[in-house]
């Protein structure tokens, strides 16, 4: 792996003149403005359009609002109740589980198939858009219908599985039991999102690593380890923080899937669908509110965990 | 400084990795040929649905749940030409206001979300860590909570049934999955071609505009693409903002074919389900070339 | 940092492009125009915005509608803002919350109460029901105000589907005089002889039909207070539905879940997995249209076995209403009217929401109804001796009857809980619903 410390060397041990040191130090004392003045747009749209309604939904959580009459204050009642509400429980396990299981299996799905799409071979714009063209149907009630259907008693997966010899007799859509597996399996069917982005991401390392690490006459899974793993991190680890913020949220599959109701007995009711279902149905959008900044502090402690973490294994070029 | 020059990877020609161990050997070319039968497989597998789709888009609607399977024995075009035609308006009037808010959003996108990643990853400004936590807060919160408050305030600035709703907060970077990603596009950027700038003389403006930019081809096309997409099939903003059928965009009218209560006109549904892939297919087909086109460099200019 | 040329054509750049495509985004069709509610608007007269869900054909009919109104009426504007049953309801809180309702609101009974007991929905007192069939108007009195304005008469029921029964070689049943515990031996009879997954389907998440069996009981699915029934008569119907599921003539419990949220072009009499389903009576043209045969309507079934006993009513199957807000008042309440009474607006909708409530208009459009509505036409008229006094719209939180029932019925259904455990928490939820 001589080569590839060298390069890494390279890098890091340009000597600068003391003429170049002063520049660069002029350049940090100029970066307030400038810093400012480049996240003008994003800070204008935080205060105008984001800000207001965070604020607005914050406040609301206190309040019992029906949406079509003004809000009434009732301060903590909404977080109370939530105490006690066996449908939130139900939600929260619903939700947990897809996240648990759903997030890392489509990002190694994703991984995976952009490593394998990242050789040179004949056809890899067709695979590509093949592979990701779930992705653009994913959330279309056409598909819900579909995937609704292949997953019915006597849908397209047990015809095949009875081909197979194995005795599919349970309906995996209708039973409460099974049913969030449907749509796990939707969300890693779903997978062309991360891949193009690991795609992206793995073409932007330089290939003179793996040239070099060639030479040395590393192997493969090396190269993965020690060349494309830690480059890669920066990537990773945003997918990995991203698509646990997303999962944490979803709501369109679920909602298509089961018609807005949470499927069989609950077993596919999302929090984001619970609070949808309170909001807009119920007209509870206090409670929903409340929900929602529940759902933030959860979201935050797995992202703040992420970030902790993350200083041990991504790696920055800079 | 080293200069080795500059590798542009092509588009699927071989990796770099691959380029100086070719040797076809008999055992290469059965791996190949087992690779692509599994990515064929694969690929079945991965567009089945899509292929019910066009299979269920050319069968009469009365037909499409009792018919199992892909074989087609008519081909029931009435779906698409009638189809066309059969909501308030031409089905291209509703293809058209999507194409508008889709560039509009794009354009907010680009221009909004690589200032501000820029500034997040490269120039160290007070308080940016309590900025960069916000922004990803604003990501944290559920959507269906905001959408009342926004809906209040667009409101009041007299926005409604306008396309301003789904475009302005483009352009105000509020799509902070973007600003993120290019972050960690930019972190991965190494800051010697920053310095080499710099000490070239360059302010930030330049810096950004000559050395980011460029270097930022993958991640602008994923934003691009992805914006693309997404907008494409958001419904519930044009939903509460679009009351004027006229306006509708593709997801909305794709709606209005159905209806829970009475029959729905799946065939036509489907039908324009499938006109409308045409273009987000053909955008991710062309924009591939941007997306991978990587510059393996550790030189600068 | 002083912006240099460069700097400054692309920001420059970036405002333009924003700036354009907000204009072109503000001189969006319909911007300028805009709905009605926002004042007297364009040039001179009323502007009215009319909210409704649809599909391809109501779409049609109502714009026409709309049309022939607006040129009886010049000075008056009408824009429809169609839409889909399902999302309906999101627009429209969304729109209410922001001062932003539509002058005229297409309701459903779900819903009304809702709207109606919080003052979103205008008074209609004005509009002419003198001609209405009697109980027919009820349905739309909130609190003793009349908020919605009967669109269209069904009742519940059950639809059989022929072929299966030929197939079974059965005649339809005797709808007059069967009784609960009779239909699950036809149902089972008919499904096991047909081969057929379902006797009848969809019946426990009914609302209606558990409705018509709790009033047999004695008792009130809602009353001003609450509540009308108890444990007891929610046990009852799932221990209805077990001996039904027993005697296979419901169905297993997978089928039954499945079935819950299939289309209409899916469900199973239409696709001929069912001998009888629950349905609506305005949905028999619908149905039978996507069966690709003419189905037969069949009267729910009663303790007693007398079809008069049975306790059915005449549902709405939707409503006008009017918002509160509206800044045109007269005129909502005039194209209202002019709905209702007018043998012009019926010979354009031609019953496709529902049997006309006025009897007069209902006859003079009756010879141009298709065969499928004259034959629901012909029932909504047998029944006037079966149907006994409308019920109260669900009060707020009520609306959601059928699903909680739905939900834990499936869970008893599965053996997840006992049918008196299931009863409780039912009647628990759907009572804190009632009460937040």
């Amino acid at each position: 792996m001589s080569a590839i410390s060298e390069l890494s060397t390279i890098h890091r041990a340009k000597a600068k003149t003391p003429e170049e040191k002063r520049l660069l130090a002029k350049e940090a004392g100029r970066d307030n403005k400038a810093g400012y003045l480049f996240l003008l747009p994003w800070l204008i749209g935080l205060v105008l359009i984001i800000g207001g309604p965070m604020i607005a939904s914050l406040y609301l959580s206190f309040t019992n609002y029906s949406l079509i009459q003004a809000p009434k204050w009732v301060g903590l009642d909404n977080y109370l109740r939530m105490l006690s509400d066996p449908r939130l429980h139900k939600s929260l396990a619903v939700t947990f589980t897809y996240v648990i299981v759903g997030v890392p299996l489509q990002l190694i799905m994703a991984l995976a198939v952009a490593m394998l799409l990242n050789e040179g071979m004949k056809g890899l714009p067709f695979y590509r858009s093949v592979f990701y063209l779930p992705s653009m149907l994913g959330s279309s009630v056409a598909i819900a219908v579909l995937w609704r259907q292949m997953f019915e008693v006597d849908g397209l997966v047990n015809q095949v599985l009875r081909k197979f010899g194995i005795p599919a007799t349970n309906s995996w859509i209708g039973d409460p039991q099974y049913a969030l597996w449907t749509i796990i399996l939707l969300h890693v069917w779903t997978f062309g999102s991360p891949m193009v982005i690991f795609l992206a991401g793995l073409r932007q390392i330089p290939g003179m690593y793996y040239e070099a690490a060639s030479v040395d006459g590393a192997s493969k899974w090396a190269q993965f380890r020690k060349i494309t793993l830690p480059l890669l991190s920066p990537i990773i680890f945003f997918n990995l923080v991203l698509q646990i913020i997303n999962a944490f949220q979803a709501f369109t599959q679920a909602f298509v899937v089961s018609n807005g109701t949470g499927g069989p007995a609950d077993s596919t009711l999302f929090y984001t669908l619970y609070l949808y279902q309170r909001g807009f149905v119920q007209f509870q959008m206090g409670y929903a509110s409340a929900m929602a900044w529940l759902l933030v502090v959860i979201i935050a402690v797995f992202t703040a965990i992420n970030f902790y973490f993350s200083k041990r294994w991504v790696f920055y070029g800079d | 400084m080293a200069t080795p020059a500059e590798t542009t990877v092509s588009l699927n020609g071989p990796a770099p990795q691959e380029a100086i161990h070719h040797r076809a050997t008999g055992r290469d070319r059965v791996t190949s040929v087992i690779k692509h039968i599994l990515l064929i497989a694969a690929s079945v597998i991965m567009i089945y649905p899509l292929l019910w789709l066009v299979a269920s888009s050319l069968r009469p609607t009365e037909v499409i749940f009792r018919t199992p399977g892909l074989w087609l024995n008519d081909l029931y075009v009435e779906n698409y030409t009638k189809g066309w035609y059969s909501l308030s308006y031409p089905f291209g009037q509703y293809i058209i206001n999507s194409f508008i808010v889709v560039i509009g959003a794009i354009a907010g996108n680009l221009f909004a979300c690589t200032l501000a990643a820029y500034a997040f990853a490269r120039l160290k400004f007070r308080l940016r860590g309590l900025w960069f936590a916000i922004m990803l807060l604003t990501l944290m919160l559920p959507f269906h909570v905001v959408v009342v408050p926004q809906y209040i305030l667009f409101n009041a600035l007299g926005f409604v049934n306008t396309f301003v709703p789904l475009i302005l907060p483009k352009f105000l970077a509020t799509d902070a999955f973007f600003v993120f990603l290019m972050v960690q596009f930019i972190r991965g950027i190494p800051r010697e071609l920053d310095e080499a700038a710099t000490i070239d003389g360059c302010g930030h403006w330049k810096i950004f505009s000559r050395v980011m930019l460029p270097l930022m081809g993958p991640a602008i096309a994923t934003t691009a693409i992805f914006t693309f997409i997404w907008t494409w099939s958001d419904f519930f903003t044009p939903l509460i903002y679009l009351t004027d059928p006229i306006a509708y965009t593709v997801p909305v009218a794709l709606r209005s074919f159905l209806d829970a209560t009475a029959g729905s006109n799946w065939g036509a549904m489907f039908a324009m389900s499938v006109v409308t892939l045409i273009p987000l297919f053909l955008v991710f087909l062309f924009g591939q070339r941007f997306l991978v086109k990587g510059i393996a460099t550790t030189g600068g200019k | 940092m002083a912006l240099n040329r460069r700097q400054f054509l692309v920001g420059a750049g970036g405002l333009a492009a924003a700036a354009t495509t907000m204009g072109l985004g503000a001189c969006a069709p319909g911007s300028s125009g805009g709905s009605g509610s926002q004042g007297g608007g364009g040039g001179g007269g009323t502007n009215l915005a009319l909210a409704f869900w649809g599909n391809p054909t109501r779409n049609k009919n109502t714009q026409a509608e709309i049309d022939a109104y607006m040129k009886a009426n010049p000075g008056v504007t009408i824009s429809g803002q169609p839409g889909e049953f399902n999302t309906y309801w999101d627009k429209l809180a969304t729109q209410t919350a922001g001062g932003n309702a539509p002058d005229i609101i297409q309701m459903d009974m779900n819903y009304i109460s809702e709207y109606g007991s919080r003052g979103a929905l205008l008074d209609l007192s004005k509009v002419d029901v003198s001609k209405f069939v009697e109980g027919t108007v009820d349905s739309g009195k909130i609190n003793g105000k009349l908020v919605g304005i009967n669109a269209g008469i069904n009742s519940a029921l059950i639809f059989a589907n022929p072929k299966v029964f030929e197939k079974a070689k059965m005649d339809l049943p005797d709808d007059k005089t069967w009784t609960w515990d009779q239909l699950i031996e036809v149902g089972a009879e008919v499904a096991s002889k047909a081969g057929v997954s379902f006797g009848v389907a969809s019946l426990m998440g009914s609302d209606a039909l558990f409705g018509t069996f709790v009033r047999q009981h004695g008792k009130e699915l809602f009353t001003e207070n609450g509540l009308g029934f108890d444990v007891a008569e929610a046990q009852a119907w799932y221990d209805l539905m077990l001996k039904g599921q027993k005697a296979k003539a419901f169905g297993t419990p997978e089928q039954a879940s499945e079935e819950s949220s299939k289309v209409l072009d899916q469900s199973a009499i239409v696709v001929g997995t069912a001998a009888m389903q629950y349905y609506n009576s305005n949905q028999l043209e619908a149905v039978s249209a996507a069966a690709g045969q003419q189905l037969k309507m069949l009267r729910g079934a009663s303790l007693a076995g007398k079809a008069t006993e049975r306790k059915t009513w005449y549902k709405a199957s939707m409503l006008w209403s009017a918002s509160a807000k509206t800044k045109n008042p007269d005129a909502a309440i005039a194209w209202i009217n002019w709905f209702a009474n007018s043998p012009e607006a019926a010979n354009i909708d031609l019953a496709e929401r529902g049997i006309p409530p006025n009897a007069e208009v209902l006859a003079a459009v009756k010879p141009k109804l298709s065969p499928a509505q004259q034959t629901v036409a012909k029932y909504i008229s047998d029944i006037k001796s079966e149907v006994a006094t409308t019920p109260i719209a669900p009060p707020p939180g009520g609306g959601t009857i059928a699903t909680v029932l739905f939900r834990h019925g499936i869970d008893v259904l599965f053996g997840k809980t006992s049918s008196a455990d299931g009863a409780q928490k039912f009647v628990d939820e759907l009572k804190s619903n009632l009460q937040s």
